[in-house]
């Protein structure tokens, strides 16, 4: 019997950014078919048993109503309170509940949340977001397909299945906060819209990955040196006068310059003191911890990131394997 | 400092005189002292403030029957206000409009409205105006989550977007209206899922945080003063009072939400954030309530002492001679 | 004196206005390049431009909201919804907004706007396309209510609404645009509130309005020839209303007939009915009588229509009834 999680963030996909920046728009409807195509996916290679989050949109119910598959569903035994520890609590609890895998919907944001809840079953990150570096621009019903693929054994884990990095804050010596991408020191004491599109008020960068196709601030890593994401080091960039400008897409449809002072190769373990206080901590493109003065801030690099699903390998072990193949007629 | 600490004690100011008028309406209410009905605004405070705190006196506000916010974060006159609560002749409408029916036409205040959903037509019409003349000014139009499902407000988005006329249309949705919750009235989950529908952007704020309106309000502004038309902007919040002066609020909505949401109130987290990052004192914090309390007790004294209408006042007013 | 059409005498209107006062525009479905669906605005978009002719979408809660808001904040909108059937669905925007903003607030705001439309039966269009709802109009205090049955009245009292500070509706019988008449030139205002004798006569008072007033003038000619000399009173607005034109005239001739093209229930007839009664009750020889729609939608088959509406034949009868008592 495999059991897949499943969450979608109601909220993702429609914050300031669509005025600040160029961003997607995702109505719900949009994440409602994307779920049900998901569900399909899942019931072609005979996932039976669903977990999910509930949210006051009904997104699941909606996705599921009209479809005629046997799935056996139930939610994730929590009010809804409308925030992020929505869904801490519904990761945690399929961890708990040992979950095979977890499908998301959501951007960077959502993931990193989910991945508070959950750091050991492995995810297949869905993009309906505005930044979306860590989740997949996929189609859902091939989402759902590796999903159930990794979910029930089909194909093997080892190489279907790549491990993250992530950046971990830390905060008088407590780990209190992680980002899958980046982290972003912000000259702020309110997380406000939590936006992140004034590239001045940004002062240190930290990301465990850098890619020159990824948007948002990774972005500015890739353009200096690439990283890729399961590559065991991260980039330190360090923005100021006196280095050099570098134009990359730090929002969607936003291309800026951006001056780099400095930037280093981060080694995993050692701490990177965040030098501005007070100040907000931009995790994965939000605003999202507000840093007092007279704190001691610092972000690191861990490579005990999530297990993420890697939607080609696992479909192309599985056509190895046959999976797919019909009997014979 | 992003947003200059001069702005930010003001929208402190604003939204303190927004809960320190309505509870004095409330209990003045309770008091028996002010005829009829009046809708409070009580912890919704972060968007009004948030959002007037980018306009000028020259912007125009279209407001709705719980508009006493709105009225005070565009300027409104304590005095003025509490005399037409009162229903006294000194008040800004004579005596004649009381709390649904306030306006201030040099503030650009185009009237709290009775009507729901009588506002956003009349926002594209300010908004037209200014277009018109060539100036840079804005129509900001205050609709509510009941307001979202009239006719006039999907005319109002669809004919402001056709002419790229300079509206913020900012949906507060305390997710009801009157008892009607807003999961049961409408089959997308954010109003701004509607904005598609206009082709203008749409964008989810949290209403009861007041630097996220300001930092949203901004950029619609900002869009809607460059000739980029309007923006749909929606804010997440929720009344503490019930519909009415009068209506518990208890009967459609749990004990656990009210508390829940009140858990948020906009003003106490605005004031820690504040005092953490020392933009104010607990001592400016005192002051700034004592000016405010003194200007509505002087302002209750006023509208008490003032007089009702005359009866000769009955039929004045009704058209220009 | 030139002559020329009710439409014309319209547009000259519309045009006079527009060129002195850069804040008059217009603003409606079809009014731009179509000119309108009676031809009423044409030609009006190519001499002042898209800004102030203004193509709307079908959204007529919008138009009048608009032509509201822009008209608080110091434009001179002259709205225009294509039939007043269509009012219906905007209703709120022109009796609870525009009428009332004054009053509620205190006499601070103005709304110096025009409504146009057109309105009455006798081209086919049956229920939806043909009322007259001016009793409607009427009943709504910080309204005026214009009601022109001639090119000349047309024009003069449309360059009044424009420059009038008040809402005012200003209704239009769809059958009068082709009607012609000698209209002055240039610009001349008709004030509100005054009625015009449109015949004299002392046998008996006729008060018509809008097409009416010519079904009561034909009748009036058939019914000298009987030795009926009627008196036609047009009160041109109906809001306000002139009374004291009426009530001179009823207390010369100590007769009323009433003739509308609304129903007579409840109609604009009721009003002047009551007021002639309330004030010169002791002038009249007889019952007021009003000739007057039955109490129906307005039908489609040519000879319901006909039959619906007030025929000079009626006005003849109706007239003669109260003369003959």
């Amino acid at each position: 019997m495999a059991l897949v999680g499943i969450i979608a963030n109601p909220a993702s996909g429609k914050d300031i950014r669509r005025l600040t920046a160029y961003g997607s728009v995702f109505d719900n409807q949009e994440k409602v078919r994307i779920v049900r195509r998901v569900l399909l996916g899942l019931s072609a290679v005979g996932v039976d048993r669903i977990l999910y989050m509930p949210d006051s949109y009904n997104i699941f119910h909606q996705a599921i109503d009209p479809l005629e598959i046997s799935i056996q569903s139930s939610p994730t035994p929590f009010p809804i309170e409308g925030n992020q520890d929505d869904t801490i609590k519904a990761a945690r609890f399929m961890e708990e509940q040992k979950a095979d895998c977890i499908i998301t919907l959501g951007g960077d944001g959502t993931n990193r949340v989910v991945v508070k809840g959950n750091s050991t079953v492995p995810i297949l990150p869905i993009s309906t977001g505005t930044n979306n570096v860590f989740p997949f621009m996929a189609e859902a019903t091939l989402a759902g397909l590796a999903a159930g693929l990794v979910a029930r054994g089909l194909v093997p884990m080892e190489s279907s299945i790549f491990t993250s990095t992530k950046l971990e804050v830390i905060i008088d010596d407590k780990v209190m906060d992680l980002a899958l991408v980046d982290a972003a020191v912000y000259d702020d004491i309110f997380t406000g819209s939590r936006a992140v599109w004034e590239i001045d008020k940004v002062s240190q960068i930290f990301l465990n990955r850098a890619e020159p196709d990824s948007i948002g601030l990774s972005s500015i890593g890739g353009f200096i040196q690439p990283i890729s994401a399961a590559s065991p080091r991260g980039l330190y960039v360090e923005l100021g006068k006196n280095g050099f400008l570098i134009n990359a897409p730090i929002a969607p449809g936003l291309i800026q310059p951006v001056p780099i002072r400095d930037h280093f190769i981060m080694e995993t373990g050692i701490e990177i003191r965040v030098r501005r206080l007070p100040c907000v901590l931009a995790l994965d493109g939000e605003r999202e911890v507000v840093i007092q003065e007279g704190q001691n801030a610092a972000v690191r690099l861990s490579l005990e990131g999530p297990k993420v699903i890697d939607i080609k390998a696992a479909m192309a072990q599985a056509v190895k394997k046959g999976v797919f193949k019909a009997k014979k007629i | 400092m992003p947003i200059p600490k001069k702005k930010m004690i003001e929208m402190y100011t604003t939204m303190m005189k927004i809960r320190m008028f309505e509870t004095k309406v409330s209990e003045l209410f309770a008091a028996n002292k002010i005829p009829g009905v009046v809708h409070l605004y009580i912890g919704e405070e972060a968007v009004a403030t948030g959002v007037c705190a980018t306009l000028r006196d020259t912007d125009y506000i279209t407001s709705t029957h719980r508009g006493h916010g709105h009225l005070l974060a565009k300027g409104g006159d304590v005095k003025l206000m509490l005399a037409e609560v009162f229903g006294k002749k000194t008040g800004y409408c004579k005596g004649k409009g009381g709390s649904m029916h306030i306006a201030d036409i040099d503030l650009g205040i185009l009237g709290a409205n009775g009507i729901v959903g009588g506002g956003p037509p009349l926002a594209a019409g300010a908004a037209l105006a200014a277009q018109y003349k060539g100036t840079d000014g804005v129509a900001v139009c205050f609709f509510g989550d009941g307001a979202s499902n009239q006719g006039t407000t999907h005319e109002a988005m669809n004919l402001a977007a056709c002419w790229k006329l300079p509206v913020v249309f900012v949906n507060e949705n305390n997710m009801y209206g009157l008892s009607s919750c807003a999961l049961n009235t409408m089959c997308v989950a954010d109003v701004a899922d509607r904005a598609a529908a206009f082709g203008i952007p749409g964008v989810v704020v949290d209403g009861n945080d007041v630097i996220a309106v300001y930092e949203a309000a901004v950029e619609a502004v900002k869009r809607a003063r460059k000739g980029q038309g309007p923006t749909l902007l929606e804010c997440k919040t929720y009344r503490h009072r019930g519909h009415t002066e009068g209506d518990p609020g208890t009967a459609y909505r749990s004990k656990e939400e009210i508390e829940e949401w009140k858990k948020k109130d906009p003003i106490p987290r605005f004031e820690k954030r504040l005092l953490q990052g020392k933009v104010l004192t607990k001592q400016t914090m005192e002051s700034i309530l004592t000016t405010i309390a003194n200007e509505l007790a002087a302002g209750e004294q006023f509208a008490e002492e003032s007089p009702y209408p005359e009866t000769s006042d009955l039929t004045t007013d009704v058209y220009v001679d | 004196m030139p002559t020329m059409n009710f439409a014309e005498a319209i547009r000259d209107a519309l045009r006079i206005e527009m060129e002195r006062d850069p804040n008059v525009y217009l603003i409606g479905e079809d009014v731009g390049t179509f000119g309108n669906v009676f031809g009423v605005t044409k030609g009006l978009i190519d001499q002042f431009g898209e800004k102030r002719v203004r193509d709307t979408p079908i959204t007529e809660s919008a138009i009048i909201g608009a032509a509201v808001g822009s008209a608080a904040c110091g434009l001179r909108p002259v709205a225009e919804i294509m039939y007043i059937d269509f009012i219906g669905v905007a209703l709120d925007q022109l009796y609870n907004q525009a009428a009332k903003m004054r009053y509620m607030f205190g006499g601070k705001i103005t709304i110096p706007m025009v409504l146009r439309s057109a309105c009455g039966a006798g081209r086919g269009s049956a229920a939806q396309h043909s009322q007259s709802l001016e009793a409607w109009f009427m009943h709504v205090p910080g309204l005026r209510v214009v009601m022109p049955s001639t090119p000349a009245d047309a024009k003069g009292l449309l360059i009044t609404a424009i420059r009038d500070d008040n809402p005012v509706v200003f209704l239009e019988h769809k059958l009068l645009y082709n009607t012609k008449g000698e209209v002055p030139e240039g610009e001349y205002t008709i004030p509100f509130g005054q009625a015009d004798i449109k015949r004299e006569g002392k046998d008996v008072t006729v008060v018509a309005t809008a097409r009416m007033v010519h079904y009561a003038l034909n009748a009036a000619e058939k019914l000298a020839a009987d030795g009926i000399d009627v008196e036609i009173v047009d009160p041109r607005t109906l809001s306000p209303l002139d009374e004291d034109t009426i009530l001179d005239s009823v207390k010369k001739t100590h007769k009323l007939v009433i003739v509308h093209e609304e129903v007579k229930f409840a109609g604009s007839g009721a009003e002047i009915a009551a007021m002639v009664a309330e004030k010169a009750f002791d002038y009249l020889d007889g019952p007021i009588l009003r000739v007057a729609a039955p109490f129906c939608p307005v039908p489609f088959a040519p000879s319901l229509e006909t039959e619906f509406i007030p025929s000079e034949e009626k006005i003849i009868e109706g007239v003669k009834t109260v003369v003959q008592g």
